[in-house]
């Protein structure tokens, strides 16, 4: 099963009630399973069919605000003409669930530039390995964001072409179990529209301290992480897989002197130059970023007082700036009294090939300032 | 772990063909990834799709560098792309071409094996899309998938009629593939084109896309203008009154073939 086939099973799994999207490639395929589902009677949603980003994203942030489960998708260029509604859905604490199918800013190509410049919208982001991942990720979404502690949007990614058309096995829940672990979503009572919407749409707010909104949204994707964690293991429990502790997955981090971080697909690549590090008797670890927003600083504390050197493998740049992951993971290991070398690599950009030797190569690296310590300014593009 | 790349054009089903393959490979108990690359091709355009066959769950995301078989759709492409190109040692490579394998001028520490799916493809499902014709030869040259599950693969793929003549397909070449044996050829592979390239624009000649030649009948024309009119890629010029094809630029849809009120246009099949 191909990574869209897999999101749109998933989405029929939720028993989505309503889903627009307009096509853009690579996500085009999601909207063309998801209509013929729609169709042939397997699903019973609404799928509203738009004339841009923009519009399908007011669809279902009007059809959450009302109470049905929705769910929306996109890709790169799609993705930024989205932007400007993201926020208000987010603000309205309505719990929408998007696929971002992963395409760059600068051609067809997947990165994780697209997502990433969604960053200041106050939506939770993940970032998916693979299609069985992108399945059960889309699944614990909609039980993390309609969660009552948490009541926010959330957008899980995952590369374009690499996974969205690459076909490999991916189990398929049964419908019992999914509906007995993720019962019928119902609006709480303070998002419906008399609620929301009674001072011409800015209404439940006290306008005395305009910057109380802000703290208390920030509050809230802090606060989702207990809940990522609940949900994770929760799932786990009841389909016999979980990822990590639902925020970072270690994998062959015991005893590990430096360790690489990957996002999304190039995780995958990246196990198998671990797997050929460890053969040839080197230290090195690899820890998977799976949620990136809230930002799971503890898990890196924690990392950070383990191993001598992290690696972060970006597939994403804020131009003028460096890597997303990179400056967050620095930023989470300054509290510590021994702090680990944080070397920067960014590869995967514009869909360059990632391979297995490359991985190899900024491990060896990583060791090397782990031993050496010394920190490394300067970022490497792979 | 074994790594397949295919070799074909747009509108042959490569990226299908690995899709049946991973997931035949999936029924027998294995796990299975395939990878199409996908960028602005179109019908006729070269293109590949890549495969890996293993015991445990495949992680990486590379794409195959070095395969160990190589499956080439269309008889065209090995004169054009270095299709055995990273090939390993002792790999095989599985060649849609009427030639025995002994005279496939490819050389190289590799095997072949070559049937003529192009034929059987045109017999079985009337038209040259040759994706599930050649499956049938991977299976008997290279000893697995089972044939049980490529046809479950095929029958999901293809429900009804279409499934059941492409099922056809596969016992035939089944049957007819040649055996493998060692290649003969020995002078090296000429690196004409790169293996991903993909677009008209880069190639400027096309004439290799064409399984079919349209041949103008000058004797019959009418001089109405419709081939002209039709033709996608302005490979018909307009010289004294009567139309002439520049092949170069002819990729071989047959539109002009179809869009003639006269039926003054021959489409004949390219033989390899």
């Amino acid at each position: 099963m191909v990574g869209n086939k897999a999101t749109a099973t998933a989405v029929k799994l939720a028993r989505v009630q309503v889903a627009s999207a307009f096509p853009v490639t690579p996500q085009t395929t999601i909207t063309e399973y998801l209509s013929d589902m729609v169709a042939n009677g397997e699903l019973d949603a609404e799928f509203v069919n738009v004339e841009g980003e923009l519009s399908s994203h007011v669809v279902v942030q009007a059809a959450s605000r009302v109470g049905a489960r929705t769910f929306v998708c996109t890709s790169g260029p799609g993705q930024l003409y989205m932007h400007h509604p993201m926020h208000q859905t987010s603000d309205n604490r309505l719990p929408v669930v998007m696929a971002t199918v992963h395409r760059g800013n600068k051609g067809m190509m997947p990165d994780h530039t697209d997502l990433m410049s969604q960053l200041w919208t106050g939506w939770m982001q993940f970032y998916v390995e693979h299609n069985q991942e992108a399945l059960d990720t889309c699944l614990m979404s909609y039980k993390i964001a309609e969660d009552e502690r948490v009541r926010l949007p959330i957008a899980f990614g995952y590369d374009g072409y690499v996974l969205s058309y690459t076909a490999e096995p991916v189990e398929i829940p049964d419908q019992k179990d999914v509906d007995d672990w993720l019962p019928p979503y119902k609006a709480m009572p303070s998002i419906l529209p008399d609620e929301v919407l009674p001072e011409n749409l800015g209404g439940r707010w006290d306008r005395s301290d305009p910057q109380k909104r802000w703290q208390e949204h920030h509050e809230a994707i802090v606060n989702a992480k207990d809940v990522i964690v609940e949900v994770n293991e929760s799932y786990g429990k009841k389909f016999g897989r979980s990822y990590g502790n639902g925020l970072t997955e270690e994998y062959r981090t015991e005893g590990a002197e430096a360790v690489l971080v990957a996002m999304g697909s190039l995780t995958g690549t990246a196990r198998a130059a671990i797997d050929r590090l460890r053969d040839d008797g080197l230290n090195v670890g690899l820890v998977k970023l799976r949620c990136f927003l809230p930002f799971p600083k503890e898990d890196f504390q924690e990392i950070g007082k383990k191993v001598g050197a992290i690696g972060m493998i970006d597939r994403n740049v804020c131009l003028g700036h460096g890597g997303a992951a990179y400056t967050q993971i620095r930023n989470a290991i300054y509290d510590l009294e021994e702090r680990p070398s944080v070397l920067e690599f960014i590869a995967g950009m514009g869909g360059k090939e990632v391979r297995v030797d490359d991985i190899y190569k900024i491990g060896k690296k990583t060791l090397k300032a782990a031993k050496s310590g010394g920190v490394s300014t300067s970022t490497e593009w792979v | 772990m074994i790594g397949i790349r295919i070799h074909g054009r747009g509108g042959q089903g490569a990226v299908t063909a690995s899709r049946l393959l991973a997931d035949a490979s999936f029924r027998d108990g294995k796990f299975s990834q395939a990878i199409p690359m996908y960028g602005t091709e179109r019908r006729g355009a070269p293109l590949v799709a890549y495969v890996r066959i293993d015991d445990v769950r495949v992680r990486e995301r590379e794409l195959v560098h070095e395969p160990d078989v190589v499956i080439v759709l269309d008889p065209l492409l090995s004169k054009e792309q270095s299709v055995a190109s990273g090939l390993k040692k002792g790999g095989l490579l599985i060649l849609n071409s009427k030639l025995p394998p002994e005279k496939v001028e490819i050389a190289g520490d590799i095997k072949i094996a070559t049937v003529d799916a192009t034929k059987i493809a045109l017999e079985t499902l009337k038209r040259p899309i040759t994706n599930t014709a050649i499956l049938g030869a991977f299976s008997k040259s290279v000893g697995y998938p089972t044939m049980e599950s490529i046809e479950k693969s095929i029958r999901k793929q293809f429900p009804g009629r279409v499934g059941e003549m492409n099922i056809a397909a596969i016992h035939r070449s089944y049957e007819e593939v040649t055996p493998v044996v060692q290649a003969t050829h020995t002078e090296p592979v000429v690196e004409e084109s790169d293996i991903a390239v993909g677009g008209y624009g880069v190639l400027k000649d096309v004439s290799s896309w064409r399984v079919f030649t349209p041949i103008i009948d000058l004797d019959k024309c009418t001089g109405c203008r419709s081939c002209w009119l039709f033709c996608p890629e302005t490979a018909i010029q307009w010289k004294d009154d009567r139309p002439e094809i520049e092949y170069h630029k002819c990729k071989g849809c047959g539109i002009c073939v179809e869009e003639c009120p006269v039926k003054c246009i021959a489409f004949e099949r390219v033989v390899v």
